[in-house]
């Protein structure tokens, strides 16, 4: 899927010069909403590598971000390493776990990949959730020192935007590269892909690896925001919202899920103020997703905006038989 | 493809558009002090949450009369759902969409922990009424936040006179695997250890915090056959715990302690078939001391509510009234007025005058010491042979505190 | 810590007998997986509504024996009819679509339910009594061990034979084996494989209510029950073998046998136990302990 046109990327000028524009015309606590759903976008974008362009049934993904997080309180909090190595460190390890999990995962397909996944990443949320004396347990970690340069809510908001953005850059030329063509084949058809001699476990263990250190990089984002870590993070129900996000932006184009994190995070921000049933609205978006719009809002907005080619309309109608 | 930039356009603006126009609600017409409360509404612990809740309620009707330098209290209320990521992101609504003058909660001390730290770098007073770790106003306390409860240190010591004067050597610690968990069985091992040097603790067990099944705990612990159990249990688990020591006969068998457990509010919902002769010590109980001001704030309390108030509304209570005669006392609404006139400040409660002390922001309060039994009255189980332990003998000395704070900064 | 034989006897006895309630709610999951091939992740909170329900009508027969026995009666019957609206309502329209599409609707259930039974029982802690003779512990090998625990040991293995009949000698359940097997088969056959697949979804959410209303008085009942729950059966049927009955009997008694002695050997990492069993079997027979149905 590339960008065509004369319109995308001034649009895309446009719409990161508003970007830093907000903190100063925003109230604090809106640009502290803005900077999250930049956080979690990332993150759905990172799962989208595997879930959208992979077809991978990668139900754990919150492990990997919740890795990423914990790495960096820890090495913060515990050790007086300096604060780039803990940057560094947090997308290596949950990298390193992408690779460890993903080759368990690989091996299988569909549901016994997401099940096994599920599995494993419970198990190492029960070992961060239990072991209180190094990871603080249930409480968690507070007060994570940053350095000065981003400490504020404004300076982390650029901080945030940046590394955003630099993501986002990164993972269109993955995606659009001759890997992810690849990839994208192995989805559609993992048989003939095999048949023409690629080697389709070893492709989407790739896959996982950069999905996951890009989760990672979204943990160390939401240290630097927060800074607190939760045990909550690596629980599978968030690693279920996200899948959601990239569900509802439209898991087959590559934006969509920013805009599902967005709805997400605003949603949930919003409505938990007013009643303290967001899970019922989440599980009824979800509802309306399955019966309405199974290919997004981003989706649905492209049918209806920019019909595609009759070719790639049968493409994926193959994939959607499974 | 071409339109998609516009479309993402289109629909980001207005996602920022309606992210604009979710304004906070306007208060009610007037000037006000604006408190925001988070507490736990979900689950065990919201049978506390809603009891200081309904406490502050009741003083805030009688303090309204009159007002606060001419202005209500006035407040709103958000669950945390004894998550810690949920009621940091609900503090940082209040404190700066809501943009409220004091906050107040919670009952899990690793939420209020966590939230101490943020009204730290937010300057904002944190009245903490229920969670009781001791590091809240001990090596993590700073100015702005203050305990109007007990805390563990106070607890510990008193657990520690109780057990002392019993023949248990063989000790067993287990609770839910948390700040609070932790802290009291420290607490309580310190000071137990202090007064009588010959105990010994055989082991340790804990379980993640709300842990449903707790009876192979139990099994397990009472197959080491120790003399005496003290549990650390909190909000979330205590009527668990109550219920597995009545099913597995422990009481029968081996000496519990545990803070909390002689009252109401952990003994209400288990009814008759809470267990006899568990020890406990809490800070408040309805029915004891029987003073006139004790039995007006009871009765005041049933008449508003309809049933007896637990320790919580004791502790909503006396935060209400500290807050009022704080401002009144300050003369203006500025924080640090408000902060420099409270400490010290006394108040009279239900159970006496209280004060809150200056170098630790400690409500200093007395202990009460007692044990299960049934009562011919009450539908539920009542603590006996009170024993009364004195605020200020209960209390870490100003300086211990300031030690270990500064051991904590470096 | 003592490791003798009567401790070990007990914590096994404990162990046991939380394996029997896990077997239960895992085998309904394990029918359900088998039969319709979804992992029905509103699993937990349909036992979840089991024990509220068996709260409600313990609560309204006056919370004695009979409340108890009656709950145990008719929660299950709720749970059921919950699922079953469930699937006619919705799922079953979703039975052509693709698979992902099933597994994400059980997602959602999972958070409907929920909060449902939030808005219905509130947030607050509930609990049941034993009944008066299943009260109290009895005295094995001098630990002190509850009576209702034996009576969960009793149970666990009826439900484990009722099922194997049902499945083996009643002809809807023969129909349900195969259609787990050959669904296209069975429908040629001329049977409505839809109202198969519901039926199988019913039965499944009926152990599930079972599983709840058994367990209400040993725990306590609280919302966050199915989150519990439902990780440890998704542990155990994919262990056992997704669909096998026999498997997610196996893999109950693993998980809860390695738990209880994981409480009694290093309390604080209890539950390290069953998942590194789960782990090491994983690794050495990735699909399963027992043969997949399908």
């Amino acid at each position: 899927m590339q960008w065509r046109g004369k319109w995308q990327w001034p649009s895309v000028a446009v719409i990161v010069g508003l970007l830093l524009l907000l903190p100063f015309v925003l109230p604090r606590f809106y640009t502290y909403i803005i900077a999250l759903i930049f956080v979690t976008a990332l993150l759905a974008m990172s799962l989208n590598l595997t879930v959208g362009y992979g077809g991978m049934f990668q139900f754990h993904h919150g492990v990997f971000y919740g890795v990423g997080a914990y790495t960096v309180a820890l090495i913060l909090t515990k050790t007086k390493l300096p604060a780039w190595v803990a940057f560094a460190a947090g997308p290596v390890a949950a990298a390193i776990t992408g690779l460890l999990i993903g080759g368990f995962c690989v091996r299988l397909t569909r549901l016994y990949f997401g099940m096994l996944q599920i599995s494993l990443g419970s198990l190492i949320w029960a070992i961060v959730f239990r072991w209180y004396s190094f990871t603080g347990g249930d409480d968690g970690i507070h007060g994570i020192p940053m350095p000065d340069f981003i400490s504020s809510l404004k300076s982390s908001y650029y901080f945030i935007l940046a590394v955003l953005i630099v993501s986002l850059y990164l993972l269109y030329r993955i995606v659009n590269s001759p890997f992810g063509r690849t990839l994208q084949a192995i989805r559609d058809n993992p048989e003939r892909c095999e048949a023409v001699g690629v080697n389709v476990r070893r492709h989407q263990l790739a896959a996982i690896v950069i999905a996951t250190f890009f989760a990672g990089v979204a943990g160390v984002l939401f240290v630097v925001l927060e800074g607190s870590v939760f045990p909550d993070l690596l629980f599978w129900v968030l690693s279920l919202e996200v899948f959601i996000m990239c569900l509802l932006g439209g898991w087959f184009t590559f934006a969509g899920p920013i805009l599902g994190a967005a709805i997400i995070v605003s949603l949930r921000t919003f409505v938990g103020i007013y009643t303290e049933y967001w899970t019922l609205i989440l599980g009824v978006i979800l509802i309306f997703l399955i019966f309405f719009l199974p290919e997004g809002v981003m989706g649905f907005l492209m049918k209806r905006f920019a019909p595609q080619p009759k070719a790639q309309v049968a493409e994926r109608g193959n994939h959607a038989q499974g | 493809m071409r339109y998609r930039g516009r479309g993402f356009l289109l629909v980001f603006s207005v996602l920022i558009g309606s992210l604009l126009a979710l304004a906070p609600v306007a208060w009610a017409g007037g000037k006000v002090i604006k408190v925001g409360i988070i507490d736990c509404y979900s689950g065990p612990p919201a049978v506390y949450a809603k009891d200081a809740l309904n406490g502050f309620k009741l003083a805030l009707k009688e303090i309204n009369k009159k007002g606060v330098l001419g202005r209500k209290i006035v407040f709103t209320t958000r669950d945390t759902k004894f998550k810690v990521d949920i009621g940091l992101s609900m503090a940082k609504e209040l404190i700066m969409r809501e943009k409220v003058d004091l906050l107040v909660g919670t009952i899990s001390s690793s939420v209020a922990l966590a939230v101490s730290d943020l009204a730290r770098k937010e300057k904002v007073p944190f009245f903490v009424w229920m969670a009781k770790s001791e590091r809240i106003t001990g090596e993590l306390g700073h100015r702005y936040v203050f305990c109007t409860g007990e805390n563990t240190a106070m607890a510990g010591k008193a657990i520690a006179v109780g057990l002392s004067k019993k023949p248990y050597v063989k000790y067993w610690i287990a609770g839910d695997d948390y700040e609070y968990g932790h802290a009291i069985g420290r607490a309580a091992w310190r000071n137990l250890k202090k007064f009588k040097p010959e105990v010994k603790k055989v082991g340790e067990s804990w379980w993640k915090v709300g842990e449903p099944d707790l009876i192979p705990y139990l099994t397990a612990i009472m197959s080491a056959k120790p003399d005496a159990v003290i549990f650390c249990t909190g909000g979330r688990s205590m009527t668990n715990v109550l219920k597995a020591i009545k099913a597995t006969g422990m009481a029968k068998k081996v000496a519990i302690c545990i803070h909390t457990a002689t009252d109401h509010a952990s003994l209400k919902p288990l009814g008759p078939e809470a267990p006899e002769g568990v020890m406990g010590t809490m800070d408040y109980h309805f029915y004891y001391p029987d003073t006139p001001e004790n039995r007006a704030f009871v009765e005041a309390f049933r008449a508003a509510y309809g049933e007896p108030p637990g320790f919580p509304a004791f502790h909503g209570w006396n935060t209400a009234h500290f807050i009022a005669a704080a401002y009144r006392k300050a003369g203006e609404v500025d924080t640090e007025k408000f902060i420099d006139a409270i400490e010290g400040l006394k108040i009279m409660s239900p159970v006496g005058e209280i004060e809150m002390r200056a170098c630790d922001h400690q409500v200093v309060e007395p202990m009460f010491l007692g044990v299960t039994k049934k009562s011919p009255k009450y539908n539920f189980l009542i603590s006996s042979d009170i024993v009364t332990l004195p605020g200020p003998e209960i209390m870490p000395s100003c300086e211990e505190i300031m030690a270990l704070r500064a051991r904590a900064k470096k | 810590m003592s490791l003798d034989a009567a401790s070990l006897c007990t914590q096994l006895l404990v162990g046991l007998s939380r394996s029997m309630i896990l077997f239960i709610v895992s085998a309904g999951m394990s029918f359900i997986l088998g039969v319709l091939r979804v992992p029905n992740v509103a699993h937990g909170s349909l036992y979840m509504i089991g024990a509220f329900s068996a709260f409600s009508i313990y609560t309204y027969f006056g919370m004695g024996s009979t409340g108890f026995w009656l709950a145990l009666l008719l929660a299950p019957l709720v749970v059921a009819l919950v699922g079953f609206v469930a699937e006619r309502v919705l799922f079953c329209h979703l039975y052509e679509r693709e698979h992902l599409m099933l597994l994400l609707f059980t997602f959602a259930l999972m958070l409907i339910l929920g909060d449902l039974v939030k808005m219905v029982w509130g947030p607050e802690y509930s609990s049941i009594m034993p009944p008066g003779g299943l009260k109290g512990s009895v005295s094995i090998f001098g630990s002190a061990f509850p009576k209702y625990n034996l009576f969960l040991l009793v149970v666990g293995p009826l439900v484990a034979v009722f099922l194997w009949l049902f499945t083996n000698r009643t002809k809807m359940g023969k129909i349900c084996r195969a259609a787990a097997v050959d669904r296209e088969m069975v429908g040629a056959l001329g049977i409505n494989v839809s109202w198969v697949f519901a039926a199988a979804f019913v039965l499944g959410c009926y152990l599930a209510g079972i599983g709840g209303a058994l367990v209400a008085p040993t725990v306590s009942i609280t919302l966050g029950m199915d989150h519990d729950i439902i990780i440890e059966a998704f542990l155990i049927v994919t262990i056992g073998g997704l669909g096998n009955i026999w498997g997610a009997l196996v893999g109950s008694l693993i998980f809860g046998v390695t738990q209880a002695f994981g409480v009694l050997l290093w309390p604080q990492f209890a539950i390290v136990f069953p998942y590194a069993a789960v782990v090491t079997v994983l690794l050495l027979k990735p699909r399963g302990l027992l043969k997949s149905v399908w």
